[in-house]
């Protein structure tokens, strides 16, 4: 296993790497290893995780000082994580059996985060993450899912915080009937960047997944989807699907939406979508028929293309809390 | 002219520089159904919805007034909480807004300071849903997503006994609705017509077995052609429209 300095440098040509590079994600310079402060977590047990050979893992892994476990099995938790200081760092592992579900709030005044997470699933596991970094912070986010047998993962991410952003998810699907339901919101505003990479690996076959991306984009804000859906060799009766929709609401405003198949087995099913508009011009008027100013009939307009993300989360403490985070943010936004 | 609603002067409107209305004149008081009847494409859908306001239509000569207003002058959410409604024939939907908080938004912004409070608002919705024979699982679903036919019918009809309009434009609400759906509707608008005016657009005669029209028109080529009592409705069933255009 290499260490971060030892790792080349990627490059912009490579999927992950094209709209953030690493150079500008780095709080430094790309050959340090900057002293951080660590990540607080509200609860967790201390606990160590493997260094990676991937440079954005390996890089949290160096800087970090801190790395917690949490155990769930058949609960409801949640769980803050406050980042602050210049440099802020932290490793989380995450264990699941039965019907759990674990909401994370990533908040904090830090000028940079770096997040590292790897969670194994058993049961079934409902997730949020909730990006409510502060709106000029620069945030990096590398996460590990394995989902195992007969085992499911709903994972929403909320992403509304932070001013630079780059998030690189990876999931497998271990065992025969797994099955994940994905969905993420991402606002952008301002000249925010949110760059989410999404890898799923169906590295076995009769397992389930869908990926639903939703980016609302205003101001000269920069949003980015790419999805990688990996189906092993041999894995048939695999059924995979990925959209990516943007919502563009000012004319500066872009969206990248990029899904990518690699399928190497006959027998799937794999499809994916990706579309970019603004707002419809029938839903604005049929809300404002209905007595809603302009801005009102679009703030609802976005509110929903953004929950509606999450429309395969069945989880209902998990969609309360996402909805009310999100109300929270664009009431702010709306209030200056 | 004391209990005039909507008065409409020789209006013509066109839709990407095609003409769609060709000359209309209508006054409608309170308290008056006014029935349009008429085949697809005669332009009933685009009176009903540049009466609402709706951007593609453009007003090239003549007039609307609203409670004696030029209607010009108003944006459509005004319109809206000065007490019109329409009941859209296909209704958009909005994914990922519930049916309850949009309900909820939509009463808050057309009664203003008359709104109820949350707990009556709650009181006044389960009453009209219950009217309506609509489960309270409604709410909780994304307007109009996944809706059938009759559902977003009974949803725009929710609505409208909610906001309890001044006036209300009925597109085509009866399309699609089973018979006991239709008698449901037609209670609903039963129960505002006595203190609104109401202009109902239909294709068909069978809803007016349950509401009672003070005037029927029949729409041809963007024009009125003939106006008549409830009487007219029969005869178009008999006789369909060819009658009328020689």
């Amino acid at each position: 296993m290499m260490n971060y300095p030892n790792i080349t440098i990627p490059l912009r040509s490579e999927h992950l790497w094209r709209y953030t590079s690493w150079k500008r994600i780095h709080p430094t310079n790309v050959d340090e290893i900057p002293t951080a402060d660590p990540v607080k977590f509200s609860e967790g047990e201390d606990s160590k995780i493997e260094d990676s050979d991937e440079i954005a893992r390996s890089f949290i892994h160096s800087v970090s000082k801190i790395c917690k476990r949490i155990n769930l099995v058949g609960e409801n938790k949640e769980v803050d994580l406050r980042c602050s200081g210049h440099i802020c760092a932290g490793e989380l592992e995450i264990n699941s059996e039965g019907d759990s579900s674990l909401i994370l709030r990533i908040s904090g005044d830090a000028g940079w985060t770096g997040i590292r997470l790897i969670g194994t699933v058993s049961g079934n596991l409902s997730v949020a993450v909730v990006n409510d970094l502060s709106k000029d912070g620069h945030f990096l986010r590398a996460e590990d899912w394995t989902i195992n047998r007969d085992s499911s993962l709903e994972f929403a991410t909320l992403s509304v915080g932070g001013f630079l952003n780059k998030s690189d998810i990876r999931v497998k699907l271990a065992g025969k009937g797994a099955e994940l339901r994905a969905g993420i919101a991402s606002n952008g505003h301002a000249s925010r960047h949110d760059d989410h990479h999404f890898e799923i690996d169906h590295s076995i076959g009769y397992t389930t997944s869908s990926l639903v991306m939703h980016a609302a984009c205003s101001g000269s804000s920069h949003s980015i989807g790419t999805g990688l859906l990996k189906i092993a060799d041999g894995a048939d009766g695999s059924d995979a699907a990925q959209v990516f929709r943007n919502l563009l609401l000012s004319e500066k405003a872009r969206a990248e939406a990029i899904p990518e198949l690699e399928v190497l087995a006959d027998d799937v099913k794999a499809a994916h979508g990706a579309a970019s508009a603004p707002i419809d011009e029938n839903q604005l008027h049929y809300l404002s028929s209905r007595g809603l100013s302009k801005s009102q009939a679009s703030s609802l307009i976005v509110e929903g293309f953004l929950m509606d993300a999450f429309r395969h989360v069945k989880n209902d403490i998990v969609v309360d809390c996402l909805r009310t985070r999100l109300l929270v943010h664009l009431e702010c936004l709306i209030n200056g | 002219m004391g209990d005039e609603v909507l008065a409409i002067h020789d209006l013509h409107v066109s839709v990407e520089g095609n003409e769609i209305i060709k000359g209309i004149s209508l006054s409608i008081n309170l308290g008056e159904v006014h029935v349009i009847m008429g085949r697809n494409g005669a332009g009933k859908s685009t009176l009903a919805n540049v009466i609402m306001g709706h951007p593609a239509y453009e007003v090239t000569s003549g007039n609307i007034t609203y409670n004696g207003k030029d209607l010009d002058e108003m944006e459509v959410f005004e319109r809206a909480r000065a007490g019109m409604f329409l009941s859209f024939q296909y209704p958009s939907s909005i994914p990922g807004v519930q049916v309850g908080t949009f309900l909820r938004k939509s009463v808050t912004a057309v009664r203003g300071e008359s709104a109820p409070s949350a707990r009556e608002f709650r009181k006044e919705l389960k009453s009209h849903m219950e009217a309506l024979d609509m489960d309270k699982s409604f709410l909780s679903r994304y307007v109009n997503d996944g809706f059938s036919g009759g559902e977003k019918k009974r949803l725009e009809i929710l609505q409208m006994l909610l906001l309890n309009p001044n006036l209300a434009l009925l597109d085509e609400t009866d399309s699609g609705l089973d018979i006991d759906a239709l008698r449901v509707v037609a209670e609903g608008i039963n129960s505002i017509g006595s203190t609104s005016g109401c202009l109902l657009i239909t294709h068909y005669q069978r809803l007016l077995d349950h509401v009672k029209p003070t005037y029927v028109h029949v729409m041809i080529d963007g024009k009125i052609v003939k106006t008549g009592g409830a009487e007219l409705a029969l005869d178009l069933e008999a006789k369909g429209y060819d009658w009328l255009e020689a």
